[in-house]
Parts: structure tokens; sequence; C-alpha cells
């Protein structure tokens, strides 16, 4: 678990702290926050360590997806996961990140969601999305210095409800990349439960903990800061993007996979376990 | 969706050819691209792929070589690849590889086929690729001589007022007004308004073929209504205008008054070249003194010749004509003084003056071919005089002295017929370095003074034997490939080390040299007998010893670096320093600098292509 942090030290200084957190212990450690859950998803609730050890995320996504209502996360679920085993150019994954008031998905609320898929081993700028997203309350100042969106900006912005239909229908068969993916991970899954009563559930590729395992994992000593996105990808020559833009950070970290995954294929393409936390 | 991609667009907008689009435009084109990362010696290109993509070095580098291995280009951040394998059949030509690990944009086929038809500035940048050459025009256009009169106002040529008469004016009065006047027109006005114009013409086919009276009003036999242009419109409108209308007398009109009339006599004024008024001073010449002052005035005409657009190859031909012209003069002077030639003789330049390529007064390259009645005892005295003066009289006009003594004064240069043959016989038979050497200067020979059929007697055999050996032709393609264009160069240009041209272009030993010995190499084997290097080139074509699209290829990569390489000179004549070759990259847009590249990989390309011909193995 990463230290609590008061909220104004920012995005940034959580990333930090997840990273020292990474680094200190392993990354196993580093699981949810566990939110206090309604009386209806209890049981199944209780049996997720459960499931997860005897019947794997795909019987678990299918039980999720029975339990969902009709509709986007239904659909989402029917869409068949990609194999592990599977060459890592042959899956098709969407690099996403969000911006949020703050950092605990429990309290706080999304902002902006930005993505765009990876298909054939090419980021596709042409399926490329971005969504600012109208929240119940005001936005704080202290998290608007870091991404920048004010109250103004969202005036005619949709709904969560309107954006995540859209944004689980990109995801449908795709998966999930994301720097430092428990963000994105807890607030996806959050909004799911929020809106359609059932949980994400998802493979991820986190490239923040792939470029640690890349660097030499645990055993390694490694200078503060440097699993940051624009840290890595100076070190691994790609171009610098501003930081904090939902989109600008989804594209640098669909960059930074592809680099990460070439990098892991030697004689032939990585699979696709390798790139999985 | 409307999702914006600045980090991408603002990168697009850095990078030429797209930084000429609007940012809207560039907005669309980031949403069209994808992404590839290839890690160093990933292979991006392979030759028969399926080429679907434009590709854009975002960051690292790639490296492109033709299927033997050599090296075409070297691409860096910004630069483009990928585009002549899109448009080959969409397959791939060559092989493209990662150099540095690299991020790719990839702009797909479709897209870019869009992108061409719908911005001309696309289409003319990647033209060149496309069709494997560079455009004809300069990018300011200069090349193109038309420029020169688009940019002269035809009120600037109008050199005095308008001759006008009533309709209702007799044509004998007519006919005087013009013979007082001096002009070959008459416009006919009527209350201020042009209403008819009568010309010499008009005199000769409707009045005196017809047989009518002198008394004959303008009316009856004018033209009526004639087409006119504005005073404010280019003298290239005016010359269009005539030709269109098949008329010599174009009325030029300033609003709705009349300001005067435009004959194609003072659009040929206006084009006309002092270089022929050059000649014919130089002739007029009685010393080298005076031909040398004649001659002060050539710095002047290349900058007017480039000024106005005429293409190196153009000045390339004035200037050698004066140098043609002052050799004339000075041989004339030489028999003036010493009496007629006991025998028959051709005085023959050598070099670039020989090649029509001087672009400046430079080192005099020439030979004396002498009829096979000379005898040494009894007519060496006059020819080592005669010689002598004409060397001396070139080397007082500016032509120095040249420093390797090719030269008619000196004796090995000054040979009987059958002595030059034999010479010519031995480079061919036996091509050590120093008769490469000798034969790459006297294989560009042109005859200046003297009877044409001396000099097509040793031609002709000449010729023939070049072509005839292989062995020859192949150790002078070796040697053609010794000066090579800089394609070492990375993201920059590799320029000259050291001394005071450090960071600079020798653009004729790496550019123009190049090209004119790859012209002479195959003019050799297609017993080609015009020597200047377009000429080669076309006749090369012609004759299939070299593919039209190389032949055109090399000649528009040799007229682009020529022009780059003149304008350099013209300005330092501007700036009055000495000239030289030598470009500093930085005086180049990217756009040059873009096309320098192109004209350098073009030369490159057609090396191997020799070394492959004669397989000369890896150079």
């Amino acid at each position: 678990m990463p230290p609590p942090l008061p909220p104004e030290a920012g995005r940034d200084a959580w990333e930090q702290a997840h990273e020292d957190a990474l680094i200190r212990a392993r990354e196993d450690d580093a699981t949810p926050p566990r939110p206090p859950r309604p009386l209806i998803d209890a049981c199944a609730v209780r049996l997720e360590p459960l499931w997860r050890h005897v019947f794997g995320m795909d019987l678990r996504r299918l039980w999720l997806g029975m339990r969902s209502p009709r509709g986007p996360l239904r659909a989402y679920y029917r869409a068949p996961c990609p194999r592990p085993a599977t060459p890592w150019p042959a899956v098709e994954y969407l690099a996403l990140d969000i911006e949020a008031t703050g950092l605990d998905a429990e309290t706080d609320e999304i902002l902006s969601i930005g993505y765009v898929p990876i298909i054939e081993g090419r980021v596709r700028l042409a399926e490329a999305g971005y969504h600012l997203v109208r929240p119940r309350r005001p936005v704080p100042e202290e998290t608007a210095v870091i991404h920048g969106i004010l109250d103004g900006h969202l005036e005619n912005a949709p709904r969560l409800s309107q954006v995540l239909p859209v944004v689980l229908q990109a995801l449908a068969g795709r998966v999930p990349v994301a720097h430092h993916a428990h963000m994105e991970r807890f607030f996806l899954s959050r909004a799911c439960r929020r809106l359609y009563g059932q949980p994400l559930e998802m493979p991820f590729v986190d490239t923040m903990a792939l470029e640690y395992r890349q660097l030499g994992g645990p055993d390694q000593p490694l200078a503060p800061g440097s699993l940051r996105l624009g840290r890595i990808r100076a070190r691994r020559g790609l171009p610098r993007y501003p930081a904090h833009n939902a989109l600008s950070d989804a594209l640098a970290t669909a960059e930074l996979m592809l680099a990460q995954a070439d990098a892991l294929s030697r004689d032939r393409p990585a699979r696709l376990a390798a790139l999985l936390s | 969706m409307d999702v914006e991609l600045i980090e991408i667009r603002d990168f697009l907008a850095g990078v030429h050819p797209f930084d000429l689009l609007a940012v809207e435009v560039l907005g669309e084109i980031a949403q069209a691209l994808e992404i590839r990362y290839a890690r160093r010696g990933t292979p991006l290109l392979v030759p028969g792929d399926r080429a679907r993509f434009l590709y854009i070095v975002r960051t690292g580098a790639v490296e492109t070589r033709d299927p033997q291995g050599e090296l075409l280009a070297r691409l860096g951040e910004g630069e483009c690849f990928g585009v002549r394998a899109l448009m080959h059949d969409g397959l791939a030509l060559n092989h493209s590889h990662a150099i540095e690990d690299s991020l790719l944009y990839l702009l797909p086929a479709e897209r870019f086929a869009r992108l061409r038809q719908a911005h001309r500035q696309i289409d003319y940048y990647f033209a060149p690729q496309i069709g494997g050459r560079l455009p004809a025009t300069s990018p300011a256009g200069q090349a193109d001589p038309a420029l020169g009169l688009m940019t002269v106002r035809v009120e600037t040529m109008l050199g005095r007022a308008p001759v006008t008469l009533g309709p209702e004016a007799g044509v004998r009065d007519a006919a005087r007004l013009m013979r007082d006047e001096r002009v070959s027109c008459i416009l006919v006005t009527e209350d201020n308004r042009l209403v008819g114009i009568f010309t010499d013409r008009d005199l000769r086919n409707r009045v005196v073929a017809d047989g009518l009276g002198m008394a004959t009003p303008l009316s009856r036999v004018m033209s009526k209504h004639p087409v006119g242009i504005d005073a404010s419109a280019s003298a290239f409108d005016a010359l269009l205008m005539m030709s269109r209308h098949n008329i010599r007398h174009l009325p030029v009109m300033r609003g709705a008054t009349l300001a005067g009339c435009l004959t194609t006599t003072n659009l040929i004024k206006t084009q006309a070249t002092s270089a022929v008024y050059l000649v014919g001073d130089l002739h007029k010449q009685e010393t080298a003194e005076g031909m040398r002052a004649v001659l002060s005035a050539l710095p002047d005409l290349v900058r007017s010749l480039v000024d106005s657009g005429a293409s190196a190859h153009n000045v390339g031909h004035i200037v050698s004509t004066l140098t043609d012209a002052a050799t004339t003069r000075l041989v004339r002077l030489a028999e003036k003084a010493l009496g007629p030639a006991p025998v028959p003789y051709v005085w023959a330049a050598a070099g670039s003056q020989a090649r029509h390529e001087q672009t400046a007064l430079s080192d005099q390259d020439n030979c004396l071919i002498l009829d096979d009645a000379y005898d040494e005892a009894a007519h060496g005295a006059y020819f080592t005089a005669f010689t002598r003066r004409v060397c001396d009289g070139l080397a007082l006009c500016g032509y120095a002295h040249c420093p390797g003594g090719t030269m008619a004064m000196a004796a090995p240069w000054r040979l009987p017929l059958a002595r030059w043959r034999q010479l010519f016989q031995g480079w061919i038979d036996e091509p050590e370095p120093k008769a490469l050497m000798l034969a790459s200067i006297f294989f560009d020979l042109r005859p200046v003074a003297g009877p044409a059929a001396l000099f097509g007697a040793l031609q002709t055999p000449v010729l023939e034997q070049a072509r005839g050996s292989r062995v020859f032709q192949a150790l002078m393609a070796g040697n053609a490939l010794t000066h090579q264009p800089p394609l070492g160069f990375f993201r920059n240009l590799v320029l000259v080390r050291g001394g005071s041209n450090a960071n600079r272009l020798d653009l004729k030993h790496t550019g123009v040299v190049p090209i004119i010995d790859l012209a002479r190499v195959h003019a050799l084997a297609a017993g080609v007998r015009a020597v200047n290097t377009q000429d080669r080139l076309k006749a090369c074509a012609e004759a299939g010893s070299l593919s039209a699209e190389g032949a055109a290829n090399l000649r528009e990569a040799l007229a682009f670096l020529g022009f780059i390489r003149l304008r350099h000179q013209v300005r330092q004549i501007q700036d009055g320093q000495p000239v030289d070759n030598y470009v500093a990259p930085d005086s180049l847009s990217s756009f040059e600098r873009a096309h320098l590249k192109d004209a350098f990989s073009v030369v490159k390309t057609m090396q191997s292509a020799l070394a492959h011909t004669y397989q000369l193995g890896r150079f």
C-alpha cells in the first residue's frame, strides 16, 4: 500500500509514492484500497480472492458479465479477453489516462478521460478519444492547477453516465494500458460499480510496473522519480510531451508500451503475458 | 470525434513541407497518423514490401539502402521516407531500417494521396521523389527565362508618347508621320478614344497592294478595335497577348487613356543580353588589354543573367561563348602579327570551356591539333610563337595559365593529328592513372578556331576506339567515382573540414563534378560526340546507354546544383568577395537543403548504378 498523502500533494506525488512503494515492496502489495461495498455485492466480494485463484480472470469476467445489467458493461464483458499466450502485436490495446478531482477513487470524480488504441503494434490516432466529464461537485483548486481543467470548461461537458459507455465500447476486446494503472483501474471500476452495480475486471498493462521489471525489479537501486512517465520516455529517447492532459498522457503511455514491448521481444514478439501486470 | 492531438500537430508544423499547411489541416493529418516504434536494426521496408504508409521520422534515425546495399539516404527527425515506394506500384524498392531506436509517424497511403490532391505545395514537394525527379525549376522559379519578363511592367518599356491621328486622316499623312516619327504604327483615335491601329504592314497589304489612293481615310484601312493591354501588366502578359493574336503592336492603356504602343522590338530590347554586345566588342579589340577591359563586365553580366532568371546551363553557355570569342580574336590577332599559319590547325578548348560550362574567368585549358603536313623543323617556331601569343593573351584577359600545363603553348599539347591519335590510343590501351586523368580532360574537347574537318578526323576514330574498349570505360568509370556526394551527412550535410571553408559544402566536387564525370563515362560508352554535360546526358538517354529516367534525374540534379552554386557565386560577386564553390548550408532554406539532399541522392544512386554496370565492386 502506498502511504496516505494529503490531496494537495497532487498526482505526481501520488505516483511518486506508489513508485516508492513499488521499489520498496512487491507489486502485489499495491492492491486497491478496500472501499465500503453495497450489501448486494457483499457475497461476491467476499469470494473475490477465491474466484481469482480458482477460476482466473475469464470465469470471473463471465460471472460479472452475467451479473451486469443489460447495457454497456455487459456488452463489454461479452467481448472476449485476449489470451495471455498471444504474441503482443496480435492483441489490441487501449492506452488510457484519467484526470480526476483527486486521487481517491471512492470520493473523487473523473474529470477527463483520454485514450488511444494500439492495433497491430501501431498506435492508431484516428481512433483516439478525449472526453471531459462534468462532475457533481466543483473542481477543487489544488487539482485544477495540475490538470488545468476548470469548472468553466466543464459546463457543457457530458456526465460520466454518457461518457462511460463510449469508453467501455472502446475498451471491449482490448487490453487497457496505463502508466501507474492503479488509478485508471480504480476509477473505472468504481464508476462501473456506481453506474451498473458491478466492478470492471480486466487484465491491465501497467507501463510503470513494466519499466520497473525491465530495470531489474527490486534488486536494482532506483533513483527517486526515475519511474515517472516523462523520465522513462526521455531515457528511451521518446519525445517530450506535455503532462497532465489525459490524451497526451494516454498517447505518451501508448508509445512507451510499444518501446517496452519491443524491448521484451528478441527473436520473436513477446507474448501478452510478459506485458501484463 | 473532435480530438486535439496538439503535440503531434505542433511537430508537423515544424516539418517541411507540412509547415506550409494550415493548422486545421495539420490537425486532420495528425488524426490520420499511426505511430510505430522500431528498435535499432529493425527493418521497416524491404524491397517488394507493399508500401502502405508515408513514414515521418519523429525521433531516431533511419537508413535507406538500395538492393545492392549501397547507402542512399540517412533520415533524421522530421524527414520522410517511403514516398517512392508508395508510388512505385506500391512496392518498396529499397531497404529501410532503423539505425537508432526510432519513433515513426505513419500516414496511410490513401490519406497521403488525398493530401497531395488537395494541397499543391505538398504535391510539389513530393513530386520529385515520386517521379524520382527534381523539379525543372529552381525554388524561386529562377530557371524559367519567362520569369525575367514577369517582373518587368509594360509601362516601363514604353519609350515615347503615342503617335496618333484621327480616322479621317489620309494614308499619305499617316505614312509621313510614321517616317518623321520613326514609328511602325499609328494609333487611330477619336475623341481621345482608341478606335483603330494602322501599321507598316497595313500600308503594304491594304493600301499599296490593293492600289488604294493616297487620300484613303485611315478609318477604311485600319484594324478596328485593336486589343490593348493595361500599363501595369507584365511584359510576359504582353508577349503572351501578342503571340496569341499574332500581332506585333500592342496599344497600352492607362485606365481609359492611351499610354503608348508596345512593339516586339521593345520586348527584344529588354531581353537582349548584353552578352551579344560583349562578343561584338571583343571582336573589335586590337589588344589583349582591350579585351580584358571588355571582359571586366563579365561578373556583372553573370549577375544580371542570374537575376533575370538564367539557368546555370544558360550562363555556362554564354560565358563560354565569350571565352570562345576572346580566343578566336586572339587567334586572329596572332595570325595578323605572325602571318598566316604554314599548315592548317585547330585551336581546341578542353575542360569547362569545351563543355560550355564556364561560369567565370577560369584557368585556360586548350590544345592545338595540327595538320599532318606539319614539320617540326619548318613550322615549329611559328606555332611556338603563335600559341605563346594566344595563351599569354588569354592570361592577360584573365584566363590564367593552366597550372597543370594543359595549354597549346606547351609542346606536348601542340601535335599533328597522327600524334594526337596515337596519344589517345595510348590512353585507351594503357589506362594508367595519369592517362585517365588526361583522358578526362581531353575527352572534353571542342574546336574553337580552325577547320571542323580536321577536328573530326581526330574525334571520330578516338570515340570509336573508346567505345570499343570496355576496360578503358571501366577504368574511367572507376575514376568517375572518386568524387562522391556527401551522403555521410546526417541531419546535416557533411561539410568541408578545417581551413577557412570549415562547415561549408563543396558543391563543385561533391555535386557538379561527379555528374560531369558520370556523363563523360556514359557518353564514351555510347560514342556520343557532345561534350556539354546536359547534352551528353540527353544524347546518352537517346542512345540508350543511360535510362531516360536516370538521365533526366541527373540533368535536373545538375541544374539544381548549378543554380545553387551560381547564386552563391553571384552573392560573392555582389559582396566583392573572391568567388568559390563553398556554400554554407545555413545560407540555404530548408526547402533547398531538402532538394540538395535529393540531388545528392540522385548522384549517389547513379554512381552505384555505374559501379554495378562495370562490376566495380563496392567503392
